[in-house]
This record gives C-alpha cells, structure tokens and sequence, in this order.
C-alpha cells in the first residue's frame, strides 16, 4: 500500500513555481531519501504534505485518502520533525512530549505512557522532569524526534535530523530511524549528509528546480552514471585556480569546488582518458597537487552529475 | 479541549519566563512606589492659612467705634488673626501691596472700606466675609435704634461675639492620593500592556519553531487561537489582580467598594489589547510589530496619565488625543466608580472596550485564516 502519493503536486509563488507538477510514491516500511540542495523545492514539498502550504495544484494522498480534504485524518497518521527545532525551552521534556501529544487527542494514562514511551526511545526518559534550555544540541534534536512519535503515526517526515549534531547523537538517532521502521513506520529523510542518506534509505529521489529529476534505490542511481568517472585533486591552495581552463579539457562534464578542503572534483566521461591533461593543465597553473583519487560512482556523485552542484551549495 | 490545552501550556510557558513576569509585576510596582511618592504635593489639595496680618486705620467714633474695638478685640487672637493699628507715616495700602498684610481697614464714621490683596485671596475673602458679618449687625442695630434704643444694645452686644471663624469639617467626596491615583493608573496600563503579549503570541511560536509543529497537527486554527488569547487573557489578569492586591493592601491604596466590577472593566480592557496587539503581529507580518505595539502602549500610557497626571481641562489638541487613550478611559471609569461610587461609568468603556476586541479580534482571525500555516 502507498503510505504516501502524490499526483501533479505544484505549488506555485506568485510567478514562482516552487514544485513543479512532482508525482511520487512512497510504500508502507520505506525510508524514502528526498535529496535536493537548497531552494530545489524540498522543503515546499514537504511543508505541502504537512499541511503548512496549500497546494496551488495536484493531489497528495496519506495512506489512500485525499489530504487536502480529509486533513484530519491526514494529520492524525503524521509526525514532523521539522529541521529547525520545534521545543518549548521552558517546558521540561515531558511536558513537551505531552503537550504535542496531546492535541493528536492522547488523554490521562494512555497519554503518559505514549509520553514515557517516546522519551524512552530516543533515550531522554531520564531527562523526563529536565528543561531543553539546559540540554546540549543532540539532546534537543532527540526531544524533537520524541514530540513527533508519541502518537505513533504511519508516516514520519524528518527533515534535516541530525543537523549540528555531534556523531555520538547522530549515531543515536540513525539507529532510532532504523528502529522506528522496523516498527512499522515509513519515514521521510531529508539530509545533507550524502553517507546518511546512502547508509539508512531504501530508495532515493533526487529533486531539482521543483522536479524529481531521478528516483530509485541507491543501486538503480548509481547505474544510472556508468559512464562518468569521479576524480578527486586535492590542493595545497586553491588561489592560482582558472576553472575556465579546466572546463575547456574534453571529457569533463562537471567541476565543483569545496573551499573547506582545497578540493577539485571532476566528472568526466569515463571514456575519456584526460587525467593527465588535467594534472599537467594544473601544475602549468603553478598550483602544488596534494593528492589525486579516482573513486567510482557513489550517491554524492550521481547527485553532482544530475544536478551540477553539490548537495550543500 | 485543544484550546485549553494550549491555553494552558501558553500560561505555564509564560509563567516560567522569568524576565516576563519581572516586566509584568517588579516594573509597575516600582514605578507606582517611585511616582507615588515623587509626586506626593501634586495631588495635595490642602491651603494652610494662618497669621493673618490686618492692618487698621480707626477714626470712626462713637457707636461705631465701640462695635467695631469690641469686634476687633473679640476676634484678635482667634484662628491665628492679628489686627494691627496704622502707625503714622505709613501707608496701608503700600503694606497690603508688598504682601507684609493681608488686608487694610480703614474704619470711619463714613463707613468701613477693605482693602484687599490678590495675592492672598483667601485670607482677604475671610476678613471680608467677618467685616460683611459685623457690618450687617451694626447696620440692624442702627435701624432698632431707632425704633426702640434697649433693643439696640442688645445687638450691639451680639457684635462683640469671637465666633466669626468657625472650623467645620465637610464631608467632602473622597480624592486620591499619589499612591492611589497611580494604584490605579499602574493598574490600567498593565491592561493595556496586554497588547505586547498579544503581540507576540503567534510570533513567539515562530521564534520557537513550534509553529511548524502545531499547524501539522490535527487541531483547528480556531482553536489555537482561541487557545493562545485565553491563555494570555488569564495570565494578564492574574498579573493585575496581584498589582491591584499588592497596592491595597501594601501601598494602602484606596479602591473602594466595587471591585468585582473593577475587575471586570479590567479584563474587557485586557481583551481589547490582547485583540489589538494580535491585530498588528498580524498586519505588520513579523518582527517591526512589537517595535509599533511598544510605541502604541508607550503613546495610550503616557496621554492616559499613568506616568503624570493629565487633567480634565488638558485642552487643544492635546485634550482631544488624550480621549484616544484606552488608559484615559480605563483610568477615569475606575476613579468615578472608586470615588464617587458612579456604577454607570463601567458600561459605555466596557462596551467599548468589547466592542473594539471584537473588532481586532476578526480581523486577526480573518488574515489568520487566509494565511498558510498559523
């Protein structure tokens, strides 16, 4: 059964489109990886199956029903855990969990059990009676989690869950992703982090200027670029760096360039054999090369390929 | 059941700001001991009169001169009144002139003339009115003289009497002190502080991120809404019930004999700023509407008289402005119903004040239906 669906989804911001006529499907048991760098419409889509944006078009469907009309019911079998953090500081942890639960309609004892419940499984239930100001930023993602599962929905939405987190806590909450589907739930991940994504999805939709431009297991993905081969350089500076010259070289399809680590990465026809015009074209730049890897395709690269940027530009 | 939930998680939550509740309670308390006792002699009515200087010219003779040195010395020394006599040389009226006397008697077989100075008018007015006395029982004595003369000594008589001062205390209507002026005024403008919660209830769940959160879930806009201003409606009215209580029974501030009808006059105001503070979070969408809803309260404070006094014959444009002020209203429906006892002052400022929430209060609700997520 299709936990969620979505048919022409369009969302329209005066005469920006946002989401562009996206269908999607998304089965019962899966943790579906929605993959998309910033502005690609995402985080619209996913605010539209909340139910914080109207649709301008099309139709979004919660386990069979229309969730634009039976919104109550749409909502009722959802969790978000919205990247920003959505906690009261000066409510202890309990109180929060309960809080939320309780307008899903969760009274008296089953409440405080669900409450306990959820706190226990992302490991805060000895942090019950304590307030998140005081918590350290792992911990109040955790709570974040925990305010979204108390009421035991079909399917959770986390977007961006383990941003600026440390990785013990990251570690703690992939592994509670994990649980939670083997618990029956779908799930929804959105995240920058491309390992993330690789290590806990089943299947992977990759969106762009408010189109799903690819869709499917990571496998499927990565087929789909047989023909291009990563090169990683890493630099000693990347100052003297002419990216026109670089892009003039055949083969080469994509450049990108990440500043925190003075690295170069190239997608190039695999076919082409230019790595030693790349080398050469770099070092008559007076540039020092620290190193040189050529990786097969994994995920990040599939994604640079088909949308020409990184997933954190 | 949702809207008392979040009704009651919006007073919890803001019990809890610390930096709040100091604002809400610590700051209006302060300042009402601070200006209570600053401005003590503006709401000072009392005139003391005492040493009262006459100065006197007596060339009158016979029946007069008698009555009027019998008058003199019979009231001389009374209620801190002196009669001195004109020496030579002087003039009396340069004396009443430089303020050294109160006023100046030239009595003569003529008549008697006074002399008065404008620069102490109420001690002149009491001369006058003992002079107009003594004048009207000499004058009827004339008259019975000359129909019977025994009768005539007998007035005569009556005009040698010292009671011509008499202190009576009258029952006036009770007037407010500067504690109680501000108990009140102090009061009125927490009210109205209501607005800047208003203002920030759908804001402060933005701030938090908790917006995203309460839209998905399955409660009605509605009842988030109705949630988050009854929420804020009792917790402002818990914080004016403290501050009336704490000036009554700390400060000893008079607020006489009505106040359940206080209160309720209190919370129509409250709900009326709550409405108009939400009213503008939802016109200015964001973060300049706590900066014009501080203005608003800062402006109605000010015009309504909760830092100083604005007087009933405050005039011009001024005046006008003034009766624009929810405080002024608030401030002198409280003061007629404290003071005065008038139970009819509540109504036309309650229905205002309702009729005005009702106002912000739809409008608020409409933009908040229109608009996606809360």
């Amino acid at each position: 059964m299709n936990v969620l669906e979505l048919r022409g989804l369009t969302k329209k911001f005066g005469d920006f489109i946002a989401v562009d006529n996206m269908s999607l499907q998304i089965r019962e048991g899966e943790i579906f990886g929605f993959l998309g760098s910033n502005g690609a419409g995402k985080s619209t889509t996913i605010n539209m199956i909340s139910s914080l944006l109207r649709p301008s078009g099309g139709e979004i469907r919660i386990l069979d029903r229309d969730a634009t009309k039976q919104t109550r019911f749409a909502k009722m079998n959802l969790g978000i855990v919205p990247q920003d953090l959505a906690i009261y500081e000066d409510m202890t942890a309990f109180e929060n969990v309960s809080f939320f639960a309780g307008l899903y309609g969760l009274r008296g004892n089953d409440l405080k059990e669900r409450v306990q419940e959820a706190l226990e499984f992302v490991g805060l239930s000895d942090k019950a009676k304590s307030f998140p100001k005081n918590f350290s930023g792992g911990m109040k993602r955790r709570l974040n989690i925990a305010c979204a599962i108390a009421h035991k929905p079909k399917l959770i939405i986390m977007d961006e869950p383990t941003v600026g987190i440390d990785p013990q806590s990251r570690n703690y909450i992939l592994t509670s992703v994990r649980k939670l589907n083997d618990s029956g739930c779908t799930i929804i991940y959105t995240s920058h982090y491309m390992e993330e994504v690789e290590e806990i999805c089943s299947r992977i939709a990759i969106v762009d200027h408010g189109k799903i431009i690819a869709e499917g297991t990571k496998e499927q993905l990565k087929a789909t670029i047989t023909d291009v081969k990563d090169i990683r350089i890493e630099l000693k500076s990347l100052d003297a760096l002419d990216l026109e010259q670089l892009k003039s070289i055949p083969g080469i399809r994509v450049l990108s360039v990440q500043q925190d680590d003075n690295m170069v990465r190239i997608q190039s026809d695999a076919a082409v054999d230019n790595l030693n015009r790349i080398l050469k074209q770099l070092i008559d730049s007076g540039m020092e090369i620290r190193a040189v890897e050529e990786q097969a395709p994994n995920l990040e690269t599939v994604f640079l390929t088909l949308t020409g940027r990184n997933l954190r530009d | 059941m949702n809207t008392l939930s979040i009704a009651w998680k919006e007073m919890k939550h803001d019990f809890r700001d610390f930096r709040t509740m100091i604002f809400l309670l610590a700051f209006p308390i302060l300042l009402m001991l601070i200006l209570g006792f600053a401005l003590t002699n503006v709401f000072n009515g009392d005139v003391s009169v005492d040493n009262l200087k006459v100065l006197v010219k007596n060339t009158s003779t016979g029946q007069l001169s008698e009555a009027y040195t019998a008058f003199a010395k019979g009231v001389s020394g009374q209620s801190g009144i002196t009669f001195d006599d004109l020496k030579a040389g002087v003039n009396g009226r340069e004396e009443v002139e430089q303020n050294r006397y109160a006023d100046y008697i030239e009595v003569s077989d003529s008549g008697i003339h006074l002399y008065g100075s404008s620069r102490s008018p109420i001690e002149s007015n009491i001369v006058q009115g003992m002079l107009s006395s003594f004048a009207d029982k000499y004058n009827a004595a004339a008259a019975v003289e000359q129909q019977d003369p025994a009768k005539a000594e007998l007035i005569i008589a009556a005009t040698h009497q010292t009671d011509y001062i008499k202190d009576t205390a009258i029952n006036a209507d009770r007037q407010p002190g500067s504690i109680d002026y501000y108990a009140i005024a102090m009061t009125v403008m927490i009210g109205m502080w209501g607005a800047m919660t208003g203002g920030s209830l759908i804001r402060s769940e933005i701030v938090h991120g908790t917006a995203a959160r309460l839209a998905a879930a399955p409660v009605r806009k509605s009842e988030i809404f109705m949630g988050k201003v009854l929420g804020s409606v009792v917790l402002n009215m818990l914080c004016v019930f403290v501050i009336v209580m704490f000036s009554k029974y700390v400060f000893k501030a008079y607020w006489g004999n009505h106040l359940p009808l206080i209160f309720l006059i209190l919370l129509t105001e409250v709900i009326m700023s709550i409405s108009l503070g939400l009213f503008i979070s939802y016109m200015m969408k964001g973060e300049p509407s706590g900066g014009i809803v501080m203005i608003i309260v800062q402006l109605a404070s000010f015009l309504g008289g909760a830092y100083f006094p604005m007087g009933d014959d405050t005039g011009g444009f001024l005046g006008s402005v003034t009766n624009l002020s929810p405080i002024r209203w608030g401030n002198q429906a409280l003061t007629e119903i404290v003071y005065n006892n008038a139970l009819t002052a509540a109504l036309p400022v309650m229905l205002l004040n309702m009729g005005l929430a009702v106002l912000f209060l739809g409008a608020a609700a409409m933009m908040m239906h229109r608009k996606e997520g809360i």
